[in-house]
């Protein structure tokens, strides 16, 4: 193929300043941006064929802030709907390997810079733009038997088109929360807090975020990525010795290592016996209650006094550190999304209260059965008071109807 | 190849009004990105450009976002700290401007810091010059600039207070960084001259021998009309010190 441009990773450093800018699409000042990929039935997509909706790039100002969606339709017999997103994010690495092109971010928050210089030598059409995306789509990635790109630059278009590709987004966004531990190969570990907390290594599964609520499973991948000498680092496995408490041979010998030998087994799913360290920094704490045999939440947020007549912080204090306290569990509040919270201990069916904010904000994760018999400081005061409202209710950890898996 | 060049030094001794002058100079030779640290944000006005977001203000949102829950799963926060970062940058001829802004509240930033650092480390390597104009502390840039230092401009008026505050600093530089490249010390607003004593304790620190800089008459006028150190004249005593400082570190 014939470009006006240079194409190859060599240039995936590359960034353009606007001094250096022709033109630049998306970015924080512009609406109407969005690149989406869609996988379709080979019938639905013409070949190499590549469209232009709107002004192209010959026709604006130099230096101007413009609209665009980006719209690659894929055909393959081994293509899945589930690739889609990986397909996507490949924009940007293609986008990037142009010579003089700046991809940033992704989705609806495109930015996308082209240079003067590479306008100059002739880049002068978003056609080329789209033709090389398929050059480099269909020779790198050989399941693409036919792709389509369409490129939009009309406002309006695009403004009607948007409000479809937020459904798609959404769509994939409910079906990532769905990953789990049992479909990953490494886990990620964080000892950042190590300089408030020596022996505490945070272990970082699709399905438990690091206590701080600040990295999830993929946010430790890209960081390993960035810096693989980091502080945030890969976890192997290994056997997995008890799928209902979380326990992994490759999981212990890694916090046995970076806890020095201070504890050498870890349950990620129970509270009890090997719980999880805590560092300093969690968003929430899960606290045993042992008159009433269920666990509290509460966050750091939570100015008042707990059920148990301590606040937040007493709580937390007694807690953080790096070490296994059996009961209390330092935890990000995503944790009370996950299908494995507790699980080993009953999971949500075994707490019994937690502040009134957080039950309102986590309403569509807690099981609506559950939902009015976890008390909160609306509705008692002490454990006395708890323990009256939970026979009340009829709490159904109480009443003996959950059983452990 | 970048080259790293920090600046810093006891309160109002002239590491902004260095800095400002310093991105002019750089700016000629090679892309320059000029980072202020100091919370109180006016390297800005120094170089006579736009204010732009800060570092500070992108984690705010980011946090918010977090105990909201709305940032979206799939899009990992070292990505979207990257777009952040970019879209706070205020562009101008030859250089471009982050500013840092005011550090955190209470609770817990680890995370978030780690990766910003990881992120401006990662936009700095785009650039032929990154400047740092610090804050009279120096712990607030460890978190959140670039660990590595080719050189540390450590700024001093000529009074031995302001010495030893640079030998402190130099000290605690040490510690910090993995790596430290030059350090130069500047005696700025000294009138006549280096007098002896000075020249003594910056010996006794350890410092070679400093560069020093006069009182510059052209700085109260631009001060009183708000107009950018960057337009000092061509013959201003701390233009032509920090020509100066530029030929001697070979930059
Ligand atoms: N050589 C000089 N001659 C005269 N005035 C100077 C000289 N250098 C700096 N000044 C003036 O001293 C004041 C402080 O300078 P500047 O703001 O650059 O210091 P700073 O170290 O950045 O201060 P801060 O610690 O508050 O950030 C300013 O009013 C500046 O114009
Ligand atoms: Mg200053």
């Amino acid at each position: 193929m014939d470009f006006h441009v240079d194409i190859g990773p060599q240039y995936e450093g590359e960034t353009i300043r606007k001094d250096d800018m022709y033109v630049e699409f998306g970015g924080p000042s512009v609406k109407n941006k969005f690149e989406l990929v869609t996988l379709k039935s080979p019938g639905e997509v013409e070949h190499e064929k590549v469209d232009v909706i709107g002004p192209d790039i010959k026709d604006m100002r130099e230096g101007s802030s413009q609209s665009l969606a980006i719209m690659v339709d894929i055909a393959g017999e081994t293509l899945e709907k589930d690739m889609e997103p990986v397909i996507e994010r490949r924009i940007h690495m293609y986008a990037n390997y142009i010579e003089g092109v700046y991809h940033m971010n992704q989705r609806n928050d495109i930015w996308i810079r082209l240079s003067k210089e590479s306008f100059n030598k002739g880049f002068n059409s978003l056609v080329e733009f789209g033709e090389i995306l398929i050059f480099l789509f269909t020779s790198e990635l050989s399941a693409i038997e036919k792709i389509a790109v369409t490129l939009i630059t009309d406002k309006k278009k695009i403004e009607e088109l948007l409000p479809q590709a937020m459904k798609v987004y959404q769509a994939r966004d409910e079906r990532l929360k769905g990953l789990r531990e049992e479909d990953v190969d490494v886990f990620y570990g964080c000892i950042l807090c190590q300089s408030f907390a020596p022996t505490h290594c945070c272990v970082i599964t699709p399905e438990r975020t690091a206590n701080c609520g600040a990295i999830s499973w993929f946010d430790g991948r890209a960081a390993y990525k960035l810096d693989p000498e980091g502080p945030i680092f890969e976890v192997q496995k290994g056997e997995l010795i008890d799928p209902v408490k979380g326990e992994y041979s490759a999981v212990n010998q890694e916090v046995a290592a970076r806890s020095l030998g201070q504890y050498d087994r870890m349950y990620l799913h129970s509270a009890f016996e090997h719980p999880h360290t805590s560092c300093g920094c969690f968003q929430a704490v899960l606290f045993y209650i042992p008159e009433v045999d269920g666990f509290g939440i509460v966050h750091r947020d939570y100015q008042g006094f707990t059920v148990i007549g301590q606040t937040f912080s007493r709580i937390a204090g007694a807690t953080s550190g790096g070490k296994q306290i059996d009961g209390a569990c330092g935890m990000a509040l995503e944790l009370i999304r996950s299908p494995k919270f507790f699980q080993a201990d009953g999971g949500m069916h075994r707490v019994v209260w937690m502040p009134q904010e957080i039950k309102e904000r986590y309403k569509d994760a807690i099981p609506a059965d559950l939902y009015d018999k976890i008390a909160t400081e609306k509705d008692v005061k002490d454990v006395a008071e708890l323990g009256q409202f939970l026979d009340r209710v009829g709490h159904p950890w109480l009443k003996g109807e959950v059983s452990l898996p | 190849m970048t080259t790293t060049i920090v600046v810093a030094g006891k309160g109002g001794t002239g590491k902004t009004s260095i800095s400002a002058l310093l991105v002019q100079v750089l700016s000629k030779k090679g892309v320059v990105l000029a980072i202020d640290a100091d919370p109180a944000t006016n390297l800005n006005q120094a170089l006579g450009v736009d204010p732009g977001s800060t570092v500070g203000r992108i984690r705010e949102d980011m946090t918010r976002d977090i105990q909201a829950g709305t940032l979206s799963p799939s899009i990992s926060k070292p990505d979207y700290l990257e777009g952040q970062i970019r879209a706070a940058l205020v562009e101008s001829k030859g250089f471009d401007l982050l500013s840092i802004g005011r550090p955190e509240g209470p609770g817990c930033y680890c995370a978030a810091n780690n990766m910003l650092r990881m992120s401006v480390d990662k936009l700095g390597r785009g650039y032929r010059y990154v400047v740092i104009d610090s804050e009279a502390g120096m712990e607030h840039i460890s978190r959140q600039t670039t660990r590595d230092v080719d050189v540390l401009v450590i700024v001093s008026d000529p009074t031995q207070r302001s010495i030893r505050t640079a030998a402190d600093i130099k000290g605690l530089i040490g510690e910090m960084r993995t790596r430290v490249g030059q350090i130069a010390l500047v005696i700025n607003r000294s009138p006549d001259g280096l007098p002896p004593e000075i020249a003594r304790a910056a010996e006794k620190y350890g410092f070679g021998s400093p560069l020093t800089i006069g009182q510059d008459p052209n700085l109260a006028g631009l001060e009183i009309k708000g107009r950018p150190t960057t337009e000092l004249p061509a013959d201003s005593p701390l233009r032509l010190g920090v020509a100066d400082l530029v030929a001697r570190l070979g930059l």
